[in-house]
This record gives structure tokens, C-alpha cells and sequence, in this order.
């Protein structure tokens, strides 16, 4: 169908938004190709959550193992190997990436090795890229374009990531060895989730964090909570905390920590610092200037509810739109950009729809939440009703051996909206989706009540929790 | 293999475009290039060629629908290719924004739609009310069948209720009735044209919008009377009309320049300066009004505007303009005192901040008052034997301004630097 150009639509980056938005596309008869400079499935895929879900689910299975006792299994003789650990999640990387490839193939995409840049706002340049090096550059042209050129880990200036005594997430995710000692700056998802996996294999694990609790993000109480269950399993949380100098040595790096409360420094050594203190847009070498989308301050292309840039041919999607930098966030926004590209009838995101998209942590205790933290509600201005119900006294978390953690529920006095939902505990993230789906289609914790639950499960908490919105918890 | 039949890009800034009329039914035979549909486009009508020979056989856009450029709108093929047409367009108009034709865009019923979630008819009865709207509908005393769903098949979602309360408690409860469609006896209805639906719908949303004040000053004209007079006989020579409407366009032009948030927009992020400046000009049309755009009025002379505002005028009433000719103004001058009226208070042509309308030009008395009494500077505003009336070419320029952009100061002094430069109109 593409007339003057050699497509309908080219997307450039292949993550979760990328190659999303190339098969919905694709599946709406638009002439598509795709255009990729390293793997297929992006950081998701090769660096993100599929390696560290692998490694969260090993890490898992050794500490049921170290905790057998409890269920009445001993043994001696357990033999830990991090290294098969890494090797299994890469074999998993593999299978998915290799899966990418297949959907391409299948919906006649074309796939585009190389680095796409901008040389006018219906042309790319494809140049080299890790892939092939010696890439000579072609012009390519399309009616409409996805930008999917997701985001790196930023730097902390001063201080490089070599990979050797400092870390990143690339770093991080494929170590060969647990370190002995490990400090991890930033107390993000990422920071959490890769100091809980060193922790669990043994690493002695510091967390600094400049704000003043973990998981900034997430609601107060449900931070507490992770701090709690971080400093029992002996990882140090320092809150309200900043490196201030990083001094590396031969076999150690010796962290300056000022503790921001009473500006007290403190030197920690470790035999490695991991950055995970956000992320940085990839915006700068694609020419978006030539092309005409605008980006703000920070780098990340501004879009309106269907994902379009300033440039209206081009739209944007994923980490490099800043508005919520998750997977299933830049899937969602890649269907809709395809499906408007396509002319098709696509449900617009409104930019007030982003904090109700789910957010999730794996770490244990496991996060998941969507909506506002109980203080934002509240400093919106809404009257609320809180309904907070722990695990503890279920059936099903204490037969899994679960203490912590509990289901809170915000929700609107007058009409029971429900404007925030926060899981903090066992399969918190898989939990979530009875409550999104109910936030979306604007139920009230009423009919999540009434709703039955099967028994026994950790769900029955999310329906005590709505019981306790209307102040009548079952089992309380 | 049928061929499809898209929405045509009519402009580098046109996205979206109306389906007014189709010229051929499904079924009928088309030659290549000959007209198959009307479409509108903001203010303006343009007719389709047909891209291929071959059967209508399928219309995939109702009359009055609203689709994106590039939207497949129809299929064109050989007798009996329908069964070609790809899968997901066989559904039809269910996959088409804004369906609000008369006629049902589409024979299935909307049941069997696809993945679409954008507004659709709600299936009559029994629609999906949730918790949240019904517990505010009812506050409120609402019936949810007033209520236009946004959400997936049509479901009223709670922004969609809270817009709606927000829209009636805005509006004048008279204006509640007056929606009625059914005519009385002595009544007889004349259905709107495309373009009474849009100025209608662009008239309303912009009162809705911005906050109007309107100030009035009165200027001068004798300079630019007497400089038009000299010129007008040797420019008609040359073919070229000369107005005064163009004296006005390069007044404001130059004051815009000086007065840059008046030639800026409103975005709840800040104002959006233009850094360019494209002056409208409001022009009547058999149908109703449009706004041709003067690219850079800055930069051209008053010889460059006259031209302009010619050409744009005429090819308006031949219905020639192209869609970009009408969008992108960033300042609108309307000139009714060609109509005879002293002084309107016109409406702001949106996302502009102010519009400046220009009365008729007729000779007044204007009082000159006497210097001085008695050598002691008194009062101008006291009687004076010094006092005299002289008769002028007078003209009351209106400017409607965004009060939520601008304020009385910032307006007035723009506008008094528009008359300034008329009333020192340079020989
Ligand atoms: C350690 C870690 C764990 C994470 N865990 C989770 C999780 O559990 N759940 C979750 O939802 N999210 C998680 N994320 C976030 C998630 O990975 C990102 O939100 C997601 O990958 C963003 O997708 P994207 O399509 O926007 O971009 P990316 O996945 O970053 O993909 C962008 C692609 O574009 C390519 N590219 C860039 N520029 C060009 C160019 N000019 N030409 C050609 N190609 C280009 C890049 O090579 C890359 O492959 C995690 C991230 C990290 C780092």
C-alpha cells in the first residue's frame, strides 16, 4: 500500500514497545519494517526483567531450600552455582529473542540491522551498529514512523561504570560470581530487586538512597514494610543518604556515604557499587532534531494521548517517552500508536491514565500498585477510605511460610472510586490484575467484596482489604 | 484484488477529514479519476477521484463521518471481489472513528465489533453502568442515556459524566431545550451544511474556552485615506485592487512584532509564543465564513498584502482554498465594516489569543481641543473657546482578547499601537 515511500510505517528500536507496535501494524495491513542496532526485545528482553525474573526465580528456589526445614526437609550438602543461575537466564534471553525473531518473520516484518537515525521526518539513515559493524548507511523512507529507541542506565557524574569495581544493570545481570560485598546506589525496582537477588546468594548488600524511604515511588507503608523485611535479612537500607565520592582500589571500592539528616559521612567498603539511579532516554543520536519532534528538558520525546510527537508522522512510545518506563507500559502505548497510525480506532492514553497503570518491584517482599499513594490522595484533596489487610492471618501465605506483607486499598469517600491499590507481599504482582481491571471499569471495593474468592488463596486478602474499605473486615 | 480508497492527505497539517457526500453507491461502476466523494476538511470541501476503475464495493465511512488520513474509507474492485477485502475492514464503520452519520455505518450490528474501543452507539438498554457513574449519576440526578460514552462500547465513563455536569452547569438552562429537533407546525427545518456544523462547533468551543473581553478604540483613517487615494488609481492599472483591509493587516502585523503575547497561544504548560506571524483575514463565503491565512505578514509590504488578501479573497468565494491555507493563523483580522457595522465584538478564531475586528470607515465630527486658556495650562477636558470640530474618516477597531493571555493593559496597549501606526500612515 505504501506509495511514495518504501513504507508504511518503520519502527526503530525492537523492545517491548518496538516490536509490539510492529505487529499490531503489520496485523493492520500496514507495510512495516522494523529496525534494531542490538537484540531483538530490547532491554526487557536481553538486560531487564526476562534475565532478572529467571535469576528472582532462582534466587527463590535456594532460599525455600535454605529455609526446607521449615516445611521438614533437611539435607546437607547443598551446592550453590550462580554461575548456572546466569547461564539458565541467558538460555531463557534466547528463547524469547529467538521469538521475537519468529513473530517478525511471520507477520512479514522487515527487520533492519543497524542504527537508525533521522534525516528528515519521512527518512532514516541506517548505519552501523554493534551488530554489523561495517553497515554501510542506506536511506530508508516511510509514510509514518514509531520511535521505540528506549533508555540507558544513567550516569552518575564522576564515576564510570567499568564493569569491573562499578556496575550497571548490564553489568549486574550477567556477573559470573556473587560478590562478597555489594553497594548499591539508588533504591529504585532495579536497585531492589538486584540487591535482593546478591543478597539472597549470599552478597553483603548496602542500599543508599538519597530520598528518605525505598521504592520512592510507592506508598509510605508499603516502603516501610520493605525496609523492615531488607534489614531483617541483613541488608543495610540507608535512606536519606549520598555517595559523595567513590575511591577504587585493586580489589575494592571504598564508598563516601553522607547521611543527609545530621551530614555525617561514613566510608563503606565493598568489592563493587552497582548505579541504578535511573535511566537516561536514548534521544540523542537519532536525529530528531531533522525530523522535528520535539523533546523536553530531560531528553524524553513529548507525545499527546495517541503517542504522536510534535511531528505528527512520527510518534513515540516506551522508555524514551518518560512517562512510565515498564514493559507492559510501552505495549500498550505501541498498540495504540500502530493502531493510529493505521487510521484504526485507537483508545487513546490521556497522560492522567499513567499513574493506573500497574508498577511492579520483585524483590521479596514483592511489590505491586497502581493509582496514588494514600498521601497523594489525600493531598489531591480526595476524602478517602483506607481498607488495609495483612497476610498473616491467611490460610494460604502461612501455609507458603509468608509473615509479612499486606493488601491496602484507597478509595474515595463519596463514590467509591477506587484511586489507589498497593500490594506489598507474596505474588503482590500477580495479584494486582483484580484490582486494576476493577479500577479501570470503575468498580468500588463493594463489588471486589462480593466478589468470592477462592479459598485457600492469597487472593482472599485483596477481598478482606475490600472489606476493609467499608470498615468490616471477615478475619479481623 | 479490490483496491482501497483512503482518506487523502489534503495538506502537510491535515489529519483528519469529514466524508460530506458520496457521489457513487455500492454497487455502481467508477472510472479512474472520476470524482467518487466529497470530503470537508475544517473549513474546507474538496471533492476524491476515484484511484482505480472498477466497482464501488464497499463504503467503509458513512456520510458525516470523521476518519484520520490514511483511513481506508472504501473498497473499489471487480463485481464480486468483496470477499477480498482484507478481514478486519469487512466489519466496516465499527472500526471508524466518530460514526455519527445518519445512516448506520455499517449492516452488522455493532455485537460482533472488533477490538475497537473507540465511541461507539451504545447498544440501547442495556449498557454497562459502573459503580462509580452510577453512584454520581444518581448524586446528581443525571440520565445516563444524555450522556455520550467514550469508554469501550460506548460505556459512560466517569469523565465522560463529569464533563457532562460540568457542561450543563455552564450552560444557560434555556440552551437545554433548545436541542430539540422536532419542528413545529410553523416551523421549517433547514438542515446545516458541513460548514455551519463547524463554525457552529468552533464558535462554541471557543466562547467555551477563553475567557473574551472586548476593548474599543477609534482611529484616524485620514492618513491612510489619503494614501490609498493616491495609489489606488495606478495600482488598478497594474490589476491590483487596493483595500484597505491590507492597511490593517500590516498594522497589526507590525504591532504583533512588537507586542509578541499577543500573538501566542494558551497551553496549560505556558503561552506558546508563535515566533511567526500569520494573520487570518475573515471572509465571507455563499455558505457562511473562512479564514484565509497570510503566511509572514510581517514581512511582506503593503503592495505583498494587497496581493495577498486579493488572491486569498477570491479563490475563498470560488471554494479553491486549500486546507493549509486556512490553518496555522496565528492572529485574525475580521473586517465587518465592509457590511456597514460600526463595532462588533467578534469571537475568537481558537488557539489565537486575540482577533481584531475593524468597523466601517465613515466621516464623524471630532473635537480638537483648544490648547490653552489664559496662558495657564487648564484641563483639556473644560470648554475652551479654542475648541474645534473638524470632520474626519473615523473607523472603531475592536479587539476581542483571551482575558486568561491577556490583560486590559496588554490589550489596550497593542491596540493603541495598531491605531498609532494607522493614524502616522507614512505618505
Ligand atoms: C534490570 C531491569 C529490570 C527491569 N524489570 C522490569 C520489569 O520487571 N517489568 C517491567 O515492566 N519493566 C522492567 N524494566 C523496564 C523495561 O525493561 C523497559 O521499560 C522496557 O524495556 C522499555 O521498552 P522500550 O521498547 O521502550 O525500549 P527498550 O527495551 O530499551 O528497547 C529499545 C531498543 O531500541 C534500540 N535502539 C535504540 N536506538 C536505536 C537506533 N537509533 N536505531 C536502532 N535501534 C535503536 C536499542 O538497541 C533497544 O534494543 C526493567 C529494566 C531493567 C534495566
Amino acid at each position: 500500500m505504501a506509495s511514495n515511500y518504501d513504507y508504511d510505517l518503520i519502527v526503530i528500536g525492537s523492545g517491548p514497545g518496538g516490536y509490539v507496535a510492529a505487529i499490531r501494524a503489520a496485523q493492520l495491513n500496514l507495510k512495516t519494517a522494523l529496525i534494531e542496532r542490538e537484540h531483538l526485545g530490547g532491554v526487557c528482553l536481553n538486560w531487564g526483567c526476562i534475565p532478572k525474573k529467571a535469576l528472582i526465580k532462582s534466587a527463590e528456589v535456594l532460599d525455600t531450600l535454605q529455609h526446607a526445614q521449615d516445611f521438614g526437609l533437611t539435607f546437607d550438602n547443598l551446592q550453590v552455582d550462580y554461575g548456572a543461575a546466569v547461564d539458565r537466564s541467558l538460555q531463557i534471553v534466547n528463547r524469547q529473542t529467538k521469538g521475537v525473531g519468529f513473530l517478525m518473520r511471520k507477520n512479514n516484518i522487515d527487520v533492519i540491522e543497524g542504527h537508525a537515525r533521522f534525516t528528515d521526518a519521512h527518512t532514516v539513515q541506517v548505519g552501523a551498529g554493534p551488530l554489523n559493524p561495517d553497515g554501510e548507511p542506506r536511506g530508508v523512507t516511510a509514510a509514518s514512523f514509531v520511535v521505540a529507541t528506549g533508555a540507558r542506565a544513567k550516569d552518575l557524574p564522576g564515576v564510570e561504570a567499568d564493569g569491573e569495581r562499578i556496575l550497571q544493570y548490564r553489568h549486574a545481570i550477567r556477573l559470573d560470581e556473587v560478590p562478597e560485598s555489594l553497594l548499591v546506589v539508588g533504591a529504585g525496582p532495579i536497585g531492589m530487586e538486584l540487591s535482593h537477588i546478591y543478597a539472597t546468594y549470599g552478597a553483603q548488600v548496602t542500599i543508599v538512597e538519597m530520598l528518605d524511604q525505598a521504592l520512592p515511588l510507592e506508598d509510605t507503608d508499603v516502603a516501610q514494610e520493605v525496609e523492615r523485611a531488607f534489614q531483617k535479612r541483613g541488608i543495610k537500607v540507608l535512606t536519606s543518604s549520598r555517595t559523595e565520592g567513590f575511591d577504587i582500589g585493586e580489589r575494592s571500592v571504598t564508598v563516601t556515604v553522607k547521611n543527609l539528616n545530621d551530614g555525617s559521612d561514613q566510608k563503606i567498603e565493598v568489592e563493587k557499587a552497582l548505579l541504578a539511579i535511573g535511566i537516561s532516554p536514548n534521544t540523542e543520536d537519532v536525529g530528531l532534531d531533522a525530523a522535528g519532534a520535539a523533546r523536553n528538558q530531560e531528553g524524553y520525546l513529548e507525545i499527546d494521548e495517541y503517542m504522536r510527537t510534535s511531528r505528527k508522522n512520527i510518534y513515540a512510545i516506551g522508555d524514551c517517552t518518560g512517562k512510565m518506563p515498564l514493559a507492559h507500559v510501552a505495549s500498550a502505548q505501541a498498540i495504540v500508536a500502530a493502531e493510529h497510525a493505521a487510521g484504526h480506532a485507537a483508545a487513546p492514553i490521556p497522560a492522567g491514565r499513567y499513574i493506573f497503570m500497574p508498577r511492579c518491584t520483585f524483590c521479596v517482599p514483592q511489590v505491586a500498585s497502581l493509582g496514588m499513594t494514600e498521601a497523594q490522595a489525600e493531598k489531591a484533596g480526595y476524602p478517602v477510605n483506607v481498607g488495609k489487610f495483612p497476610f498473616m492471618p491467611n490460610g494460604s501465605a502461612q501455609a507458603q511460610g509468608v509473615r509479612g506483607g499486606f493488601v491496602k486499598i484507597i478509595a474515595d469517600q463519596r463514590y467509591g472510586e477506587i484511586l489507589g491499590a498497593h500490594i506489598v507481599g507474596p505474588n503482590a504482582t500477580e495479584l494486582l490484575p483484580e484490582l486494576s481491571l476493577a479500577q479501570m471499569m470503575e468498580l468500588t471495593p463493594t463489588e471486589i467484596a462480593h466478589n468470592v474468592h477462592a479459598h485457600p488463596t492469597l487472593a482472599e486478602v485483596v477481598m478482606e482489604a475490600a472489606h476493609g474499605v467499608e470498615g468490616q473486615p471477615i478475619h479481623m | 484484488m479490490p483496491t482501497p480508497v483512503k482518506m487523502p492527505q489534503l495538506g502537510e497539517t491535515v489529519f483528519e477529514g469529514t466524508v460530506a457526500r458520496w457521489l457513487k453507491q455500492p454497487g455502481e461502476t467508477v472510472e479512474r479519476q472520476e470524482p467518487l466523494l466529497d470530503i470537508t476538511t475544517d473549513k474546507i470541501d474538496t471533492e476524491v477521484p476515484a484511484p482505480a476503475a472498477g466497482v464501488l464495493l464497499k463504503v467503509l465511512a458513512a456520510e458525516g463521518t470523521t476518519v484520520q488520513v490514511g483511513s481506508v474509507i472504501a473498497y473499489i474492485g471487480d463485481q464480486g471481489e468483496e470477499k477480498d477485502i482484507p478481514e478486519s475492514y469487512q466489519e466496516a464503520g465499527e472500526t471508524l472513528e466518530n460514526a455519527k452519520g445518519p445512516e448506520a455505518v455499517s449492516p452488522q450490528p455493532a455485537a460482533t465489533a472488533p477490538t475497537d474501543a473507540a465511541p461507539a452507539p451504545r447498544p440501547e438498554g442495556r449498557a454497562f453502568v459502573s459503580p462509580v457513574v452510577a453512584r454520581i449519576s444518581a448524586e446528581h440526578n443525571i440520565d445516563l442515556a444524555d450522556v455520550q460514552g467514550s469508554g469501550h462500547q460506548g460505556r459512560v465513563t466517569k469523565q465522560d459524566l463529569l464533563a457532562f455536569i460540568d457542561a450543563r452547569n455552564r450552560q444557560p438552562p434555556a440552551a437545554h431545550l433548545a436541542s430539540g429537533a422536532a419542528a413545529d407546525e410553523d416551523e421549517i427545518l433547514q438542515p446545516l451544511s458541513n460548514m455551519r456544523r463547524m463554525i457552529a462547533e468552533h464558535m462554541s468551543r471557543s466562547v467555551r474556552a477563553s475567557p473574551h473581553v472586548v476593548t474599543i478604540f477609534e482611529a484616524d483613517m485620514t492618513a491612510v485615506v489619503r494614501h490609498r487615494a493616491a495609489r489606488k488609481a495606478a495600482l488598478a492599472q497594474k490589476g491590483i485592487g487596493l483595500s484597505f483591509t491590507p492597511y490593517f493587516v500590516a498594522a497589526v502585523a507590525a504591532a504583533l512584532r512588537d507586542n509578541p503575547t499577543v500573538n501566542s497561544r494558551w497551553t496549560d504548560a505556558g503561552l506558546m509564543l508563535s515566533q511567526r506571524i500569520h494573520v487570518g483575514v475573515a471572509a465571507a463565503v455563499p455558505d457562511g465564513l473562512v479564514v484565509p491565512v497570510i503566511r509572514d505578514a510581517d514581512e511582506l509590504n503593503l503592495l505583498g498584502l494587497a496581493r495577498a488578501v486579493n488572491d486569498l479573497a477570491e479563490r475563498a468565494r470560488r471554494g479553491e482554498l486549500s486546507p493549509d491555507e486556512v490553518r496555522g493563523g496565528t492572529f485574525t483580522v475580521t473586517n465587518h465594516g465592509t457590511n456597514g457595522s460600526l463595532a462588533g465584538t467578534p469571537i475568537i478564531n481558537q488557539p489565537q489569543a486575540a482577533i481584531l475586528g475593524v468597523g466601517k470607515i465613515s466621516k464623524r465630527a471630532v473635537v480638537n481641543s483648544g490648547a490653552k486658556t489664559d496662558g495657564a495650562p487648564a484641563d483639556p477636558l473644560l470648554p475652551s473657546p479654542d475648541d474645534s470640530i473638524s470632520i474626519r474618516p473615523m473607523c472603531y477597531l475592536s479587539l476581542a482578547f483571551d482575558h486568561r493571555i491577556l490583560d486590559g493593559l496588554a490589550a489596550d496597549t497593542f491596540l493603541s499601537d495598531v491605531v498609532n501606526r494607522l493614524q502616522n500612515w507614512a505618505a
